[in-house]
């Protein structure tokens, strides 16, 4: 029998999240103060979209148990919405008659295609580079959510719907850039303020962003349909038993994650100053889930902060003349190993720690035992 | 009266092999019914039927008047079925207060369960289901942490939570000790009357405690039915149970 003094480590834990959320927004704001390079602060920047975009698996595989080995569709869609509107504000000296894109004129488009239309409005851009995604997930978890498939074949489904995007970006030069991607862009400016890359404006931009998508996220956790995608996750049958149109919740936690990385990819491509079909690729999409497992599925901000440390190595890495060629496969070693030994991540990790200090301080000699037993229920 | 739960004529086959082979069962509003019989006579699949969990190949049921016929598991559940399973079924990675407050499904739409503070509105409900479940002191537990005599009644408490018209009960005293199963004989004796209970169990002294009327199965069809005496009295439930050592061993 558990007394009630061990308690307040079950009752503090999601304000302790919401402590640990508020502090690292916290920094991430006060980043540029202490930074004075513009390079390193772009750099920053770019790392804390990447760790948005993890914190959104986040929030489909670790709450909702649904593995989405295409997160980066989402990310590339709300990537390449950015750049389209972008590229139709660009200077005329890069574009052809009646503002057409430059690559277009090389591919002899004469008129711009009907879904580029919309986009000569910068208003319309942001909302269909949020709306679309998440439409887009929507349907995809409609049909695999109403069909009730499971499991890998979520995974599967997933990697095919942005493999299949991607060709088609690829395939289709003329209107979307092909394997360039669409570059050349305009800078995005708002309220009268202008998001240059390697400016501040653009830094802050993104933290502001970041920290209410991890905001939202988390209020999103602590609502009953957050406590209800969770119980889906460890038991989904069980759910419905009570009443619970599970497929529903499903789709409503796929399609939420699906918005976040599509806020994602139209910061991304502000900072990177591009879209490109690899922004939808399956190294990106893949590297996301590594991100995620590292840091741990479990919890919204280890995501986040897994994304930022191994993207950041992987950064290091694979500019680093030793491990030019190896690099990837540093990567896959650290994700095995993870997986096998800390099945929660890092954010597990740290959270086990807490539970021993917690335990150790409430009562002196009480050992662990807790803590093995909640990484055999995993 | 017209009965609150018919099956009518209901056959399942599994490949060939008839799990239910034309059962015909009548639950009237209030009671708590009894179904035992023999391994395999094809009780569990009677309550995962009702549920939804698999679909009957011939025959009909209602409840309250509703046909439940191809309805999807969500939707049986919203008209006022509510299901304990046999491997006692509870979410181990949620602690025990998170999973009876998942129980408490007045409101089952994603939007209605978004907006803030409605997890906390259920915080009342919940101490009080725990304390009826006696697990007030593992609110805050992961249900992992959890004996299997605990967890039994975890579920159960999330029946009670879920407030079911129809609760289904698939052997909810397996696994207990002799004064948690008399325990669990208090609780439902109270759920009589406000709730239609039907219970699966093996536990005769249990079936006893409980019951007024029996329902014996076997072989995928109703055999006998009656009060307790009668049906240890009756020569065909103690052919059926030949074998296995007598009913009261069953």
């Amino acid at each position: 029998m558990q007394s009630k003094s061990v308690d307040p480590f079950f009752r503090r834990r999601p304000s302790a999240e919401l402590v640990a959320i508020l502090v690292v927004c916290a920094v991430v704001i006060v980043v540029p103060v202490l930074l004075n390079n513009d390079y390193l602060l772009n750099k920053v920047a770019r790392y804390l979209v990447l760790g948005m975009l993890a914190m959104s698996l986040s929030l489909s595989w670790g709450y909702a148990g649904i593995l989405n080995l295409g997160q980066a569709m989402s990310f590339g869609l709300g990537s390449y919405a950015m750049a389209m509107t972008l590229k139709l504000k660009t200077v005329p000296v890069h574009t052809g008659p009646q503002g057409l894109p430059d690559f277009m004129v090389w591919n002899n488009v004469t008129q711009l295609p009907w879904f580029w239309w919309p986009f000569q409005s910068q208003a319309f851009a942001i909302v269909a580079g949020i709306a679309i995604p998440a439409a887009v997930a929507a349907a995809l978890g409609w049909f695999m959510f109403r069909g009730r498939v499971t499991g890998v074949y979520v995974a599967i489904i997933t990697l095919a719907a942005m493999v299949v995007l991607n060709l088609l970006i690829v395939d289709q030069q003329q209107y979307t850039g092909g394997f360039n991607g669409i570059t050349d862009l305009a800078q995005l400016e708002l309220f009268g303020i202008a998001f240059d890359a390697y400016g501040r404006s653009t830094y802050y931009l993104v933290a502001i962003c970041m920290t209410a998508a991890l905001l939202g996220a988390y209020a999103f956790t602590r609502t009953k349909a957050g406590l209800i995608i969770q119980a889906i996750r460890d038991h989904e049958s069980r759910v419905r038993y009570f009443g619970y149109d599970v497929g529903a919740y499903q789709i409503a936690a796929f399609a939420f994650s699906a918005a976040i990385a599509g806020l994602a990819g139209m910061l991304y491509t502000i900072v990177m100053e591009f879209a490109s079909p690899t922004f939808l690729g399956v190294q990106l999409s893949l590297s996301v889930v590594v991100w995620c497992a590292v840091g741990g599925r479990q919890s919204l901000l280890g995501a986040l902060l897994g994304a930022i440390l191994v993207a950041g190595v992987q950064g290091a890495l694979s500019e680093s003349a030793a491990f030019l060629e190896t690099w990837t496969l540093v990567m896959g070693a650290l994700f095995v190993l993870i997986v096998l030994f800390l099945p929660k991540g890092l954010a597990g990790l740290v959270s086990s720690l807490w539970a021993l200090i917690q335990q150790r301080s409430f009562r002196p000699l009480r050992g662990v035992q807790g803590i093995g037993q909640t990484e055999s229920g995993a | 009266m017209n009965p609150y739960l018919q099956l009518s004529n209901v056959t399942v086959s599994f490949n060939g092999f008839l799990a239910l082979n034309d059962l015909s069962l009548e639950v009237c509003k209030g009671e708590l019914r009894c179904l035992i019989g023999p391994n395999g006579a094809g009780k569990t699949t009677a309550l995962d039927l009702i549920c939804g969990k698999i679909k009957q190949t011939a025959g009909s049921i209602a409840f309250d008047g509703a046909v439940l016929d191809g309805l999807e598991e969500h939707r049986i559940a919203r008209a006022g079925i509510g299901r304990k399973f046999q491997v006692p079924s509870v979410f181990r990675d949620l602690t025990v207060g998170d999973n009876l407050r998942v129980a408490c499904a007045h409101h089952p739409g994603v939007f209605s369960n978004l907006r803030p503070g409605h997890r906390q509105a259920d915080d009342e409900a919940v101490e009080r289901l725990a304390e009826l479940v006696g697990l007030t002191d593992q609110l805050k537990k992961p249900a992992a942490f959890l004996s299997h005599g605990q967890t039994q009644w975890l579920e159960i408490g999330m029946l009670v939570a879920q407030n079911a018209a129809l609760i289904l009960m698939d052997e909810p005293t397996a696994g207990m000790t002799a004064q948690e199963t008399r325990k669990t004989a208090d609780l439902f004796l109270r759920l009589k009357g406000r709730h239609t209970l039907i219970v699966v169990e093996h536990d005769m002294g249990f079936v006893k405690a409980i019951g007024d009327v029996i329902s014996v199965m076997h072989l995928g069809r109703l055999l006998a039915e009656g009060p307790a005496s009668a049906i240890e009295a009756n020569p065909a439930v103690r052919k059926a149970y030949l074998g296995s050592g007598g009913i009261t061993n069953a």
